[in-house]
């Protein structure tokens, strides 16, 4: 078991001191209530907010001064977050496990930019499947993409799971606004889950000759997505018949394994390559995001790339002070290090963003929920907290209480748009739904003041019962866009890349690799033999899953 | 009597030249433009069968003459006939409006063009807008010319469909065309709005049938049925007729599909909808490349660096229009999977040449066979008197493969099939 300590006694004498430093700050601000950081710096909004291209950082409601912020930026430095992020953009193996590089900046940085000049040939390998993902886009959008029987493709099937179904699903969701006018009768679906459930629901809906499926897999091997697609090819050969062109026509491949797409019978000319530097939760740059270019159009994902540069650029450039990456970062670690707080809740008051609780959930637990430092050694402190979320509204009428009056501490991230509604296609009923979208914002903004200040929120209240108290002090930042857009997610979703690549900097762990997920997937196989009765089991199962076993096989 | 008309769609020169022909003086107004250089020039504007020798007739004899798009109709003229396309409602406007301007006029608006249902009332409002107790009046009456038969239907009409509220306009408008209504009266009168929706309603209607049995051949196709058999056991009903029970490629046109898109338009402005209609318009694309699939079938999901073949470009025969036609879905799509196309058409060439061009992807045939030298499968897509009774052995000589397509059912299947062909119709 791991022995958590205040003041880990592994790492440099640096960053001990740091976090020495770090603790006396913690010890002299645990007392402190937000109402008074704000009533002790009526300009404390400026101080703590900054902005960068599209996106504003308000972190002015966390339980922090400057003081502490500065012994956080030392923390930085004694863990050399300088030199790790230019080892991240390199192609060096910053995935030690695996001794792989994490270079997903690569998937959108442009050919021709200077700052990469050593890895030319590797943008130019990412341009050239993109051009041919732009191809089959434009084929599908044109409608000249047919099945075997010749009829055009109407519907698109995601098969993925994970970074494969994750990424692609939220920002098409999220995106949805910015929906080509061609492609607007595309139907595009997600298949995800091993029982076959949207399979199940998609097959009964859709019609084989106007179906493509797109069998999104790293590794090729992940086992949820080939029974998926085993069951969908199953499905158009009962009513196309089994032929040769089925595949060519029905079915296309991502994944950095060209061998095995060709062996389970992706066409050539229907993979698209991605690379194994590209991680499967950061993947939606890459031509996994096919969904997403089917949805907004390859300029409208070009867009999407360009965001995300831009938030690479300044993560790698800019100074800690105005780093909204590092900031982020940094605010984490003082919150689940310092404060001792394990849960953050993710809440965007936009409905687009519904899925996006569940995409941070996976890039940020995935990463950083690891116990084992990069030396192989136990870590001593707290890494990545439990994160959940819900789209702010809807959760304000579920779990809001518990944050409001129980007795857990847990930190927040507030999203939003500032603008919405304003573009062309929704010209008709743009007032009431403007007036909807205000109606949003005020309640993301009156719900982070009365968790930050609590009561004292409202002045003027009197005195009131117990239950009807708010303590506040609940730490919050806000992450506002001007709009919700192709470029304004893609810096987004890119700051918190990098949030969780430098946190994982400051614990000293590896955020590139996940073998917690393995060892399950391998019991899973030998339990089926059982279920099935087709095997006995290696070793004697322990009395549980004898049990459960037991009654299912008697149903 | 002088009548001033604007336009240069195919009804208004088989109008002008026809008014000309029972002796009325008109001014025919073309916009610039190809149109109006050919008429201008004599030569073949539409290939409309005696269209030329009786515009150039009336020419010389004096009845017709050419006049100025943007020019006022003369101190004489007593009606202003209007026939637009679908799209030049703006022009129509500016038209109206230059015309209210002029002081102590009473005008004759006489709206042919195919706008949506209502713009005939509304350029009534804009005639009169302005003008206390104006008696100048717009009417509607809708064209419902037939490309190949045009002048036939102008000179005998089967009806006259005349939307007008004005009883003057009514007196005037039934003069204008006393010549074409002799035998017996012609004339259904009725209101402006309801006049232009019965133009809708019966284009909607032909094309229904015309989808209705494109469905059918689709069904049975899939049942091993002929479906020639089968129109001509409905079309034997004295209830249903014969008319416009064809399967094929689907139709196009520009009368046809826009119009009918126009009607889909007009309900759906408004919020009303006909789903009928819809349905019609989905079918017919599907049925545009229905073809392609028995082609993409055939030879099993890849065509790329084939050969195709195709007869008959125009929208149907006798006419050198491509609006809508088969021929550009098919182009599309046969494009888009690597295939070659070489087009024969006796008239529609230039039109083909005017929207693509060189293409890599084109060779313009001068002759049937030229078209099919080569080829690895032939498609007829217009019925062309020339296509009825090709030589099969000359084709199947030289053509690569010997696979035909016939998009408009006009071969006998055993026949075709006993030259060693493989035969492909529509339903059967």
């Amino acid at each position: 078991m791991n022995a958590f300590k205040a003041i880990p006694d592994t790492g440099s004498q640096a960053e001990q001191q740091a976090w020495a430093e770090l603790n006396l700050q913690a010890e002299r601000l645990k007392p402190l209530h937000i109402a008074e950081l704000f009533r002790a710096d009526s300009q404390r909004f400026s101080g703590f907010s900054v902005s960068h291209g599209p996106l504003l950082l308000d972190f002015s409601k966390q339980r922090l001064d400057s003081l502490a912020l500065d012994k956080l930026f030392a923390l930085a430095d004694a863990c050399d977050l300088k030199g790790w992020t230019e080892k991240l953009f390199s192609t060096q193996a910053v995935n030690n496990t695996e001794d792989r590089a994490a270079m997903h900046w690569a998937l959108r940085t442009p050919v021709d930019d200077v700052q990469y000049e050593s890895c030319r040939d590797v943008l130019e390998g990412v341009q050239e499947q993109l051009d041919k993902m732009a191809d089959m886009v434009d084929k599908i959008h044109s409608g000249q993409w047919r099945g075997m029987t010749g009829e055009p493709i109407t519907d698109v099937v995601n098969i993925g799971v994970g970074g494969s179904d994750l990424g692609p699903l939220m920002v098409s969701r999220a995106l949805n606004d910015f929906t080509l006018k061609r492609s607007r009768s595309l139907g595009i679906h997600f298949a995800s889950s091993m029982d076959g459930s949207q399979m199940a629901q998609l097959l009964k809906q859709l019609r084989p000759q106007n179906t493509l499926f797109i069998v999104s897999s790293k590794s090729f091997s992940t086992v949820d997505t080939l029974y998926n697609a085993n069951t969908a090819l199953a499905w158009l050969e009962r009513s196309l018949g089994k032929c040769a062109g089925l595949l060519h026509c029905h079915f296309i491949g991502v994944s950095s394994k060209p061998d095995k797409m060709s062996e389970w019978g992706i066409h050539r000319e229907n993979q698209l390559q991605i690379w194994d530097w590209v991680g499967g939760r950061y993947s939606l740059w890459s031509c996994i995001g096919l969904p997403i270019a089917l949805r907004i159009g390859m300029k409208g994902f070009r867009r999407l790339l360009a965001g995300a540069h831009l938030m690479d650029n300044h993560f790698r450039n800019a100074p800690w002070q105005s780093n909204i990456p590092v900031l982020m970062a940094l605010i984490g670690v003082w919150n689940t290090n310092c404060l001792g707080i394990n849960a953050q809740a993710i809440l965007p008051y936009d409905g687009r963003l519904e899925k996006l609780p569940a995409y941070l959930e996976q890039l940020e637990m995935e990463s950083n929920g690891k116990s084992v430092n990069r030396d192989g050694e136990l870590v001593q402190l707290h890494t990545c907290p439990v994160l959940w979320g819900e789209v702010g509204p809807n959760a304000q009428h579920a779990f809001y209480q518990l944050l409001h009056q129980g007795t857990e501490v847990v930190t927040c991230d507030f999203i939003a748009p500032a603008l919405r509604y304003h573009e062309p296609t929704h010209s008709e009923d743009s007032l009431e739904l403007v007036r909807q979208h205000e109606l949003a914002l005020a309640n993301c903004l009156a719900q982070s003041r009365l968790l930050a200040l609590g009561e004292a929120a409202l002045e003027g209240e009197g005195e009131l019962p117990h239950y009807k108290r708010y303590r506040g002090n609940q730490p919050s930042s806000t992450l506002l866009m001007k709009e919700l857009s192709p470029f304004s997610l893609g810096a987004m979703l890119a700051a918190y890349e990098h949030k969780v690549f430098a946190q994982a900097v400051i614990w000293g762990i590896n955020p590139f690799d996940q073998w917690g997920v393995e060892m399950g997937k391998k019991i899973a196989t030998e339990t089926l033999g059982v279920i099935r009765k087709e095997e006995q089991p290696e070793f004697p199962l322990d009395s549980s899953t004898l049990g459960l076993i037991d009654f299912i096989n008697a149903q | 009597m002088q009548i001033d008309l604007y336009g240069d769609t195919l009804p208004a020169l088989v109008t002008a030249a026809c008014m000309a022909a029972t002796g009325h003086d008109v001014v025919l107004r073309m916009p610039q433009g190809r149109i109006r250089q050919q008429v201008i020039a004599n030569k073949v504007a539409y290939s409309e069968p005696g269209l030329r020798r009786l515009i150039s007739n009336e020419h010389t004899e004096g009845r017709l003459v050419y006049g100025d798009f943007d020019g006022l109709p003369g101190a004489d003229s007593r009606a202003v006939f209007l026939a637009l396309d679908t799209d030049e409602a703006p022009q129509a406007n500016v038209i109206v409006e230059r015309l209210a301007a002029v002081d102590g006029r009473r005008w004759l608006v006489v709206n042919q063009s195919p706008f949506a249902v209502g713009s005939t009332e509304e350029l009534d409002k804009s005639l009169k807008s302005g003008i206390a107790h104006s008696q100048s009046a717009a009417v509607a009456l809708p064209d419902f010319l037939q490309e190949g038969t045009a002048l036939a239907g102008m000179q005998r009409p089967p009806q006259i469909i005349l939307g007008c509220n004005d009883g003057y306009a009514e007196l005037l408008v039934k003069e204008i065309f006393r010549p074409f209504n002799r035998d017996s009266d012609h004339f259904l009168v009725m209101t402006p709005r309801e006049a232009e929706f019965t133009k809708l309603a019966i284009t909607g209607m032909l094309v229904t049938r015309i989808s209705f049995m494109n469905d059918m051949a689709n069904l049975a196709d899939s049942l091993g049925i002929d479906v020639e058999n089968v129109r001509q056991g409905v079309a034997a009903d004295p209830r249903i007729g014969p008319t416009y029970l064809y399967p094929g490629v689907g139709f196009g046109g520009p009368g046809f599909s826009t119009n009918v898109i126009n009607l889909v338009d007009t309900l759906d402005a408004t919020g009303v909808g006909s789903t009928l209609l819809n349905q019609v318009i989905e079918i017919n694309e599907r049925q545009k490349e229905y073809l392609f699939r028995k082609l993409w079938q055939h030879y099993r999901t890849d065509l790329k660096g084939r050969t195709v073949a195709i007869w008959g470009a125009a929208f149907k025969p006798d006419t050198g229009r491509i609006d809508n036609a088969p021929i550009i879905r098919m182009l599309d799509a046969l494009w888009a999977q690597g295939a070659k196309v070489r087009v024969h058409d006796p008239e529609a060439l230039p039109a083909l040449l005017e929207r693509y061009g060189h293409h890599p992807g084109l060779h313009y045939a001068s002759h049937p066979y030229a078209a099919a030298e080569g080829a690895d499968a032939l498609i007829v897509l217009t019925q062309w008197r020339a296509y009825w009774s090709p030589d099969l052995d000359r084709l199947a000589a030289i053509m690569r493969q010997k696979v035909l397509l016939d998009g408009r059912n006009i071969y006998d299947p055993s026949y075709v099939r006993e030259h060693g062909f493989t035969y492909y119709g529509v339903g059967r």
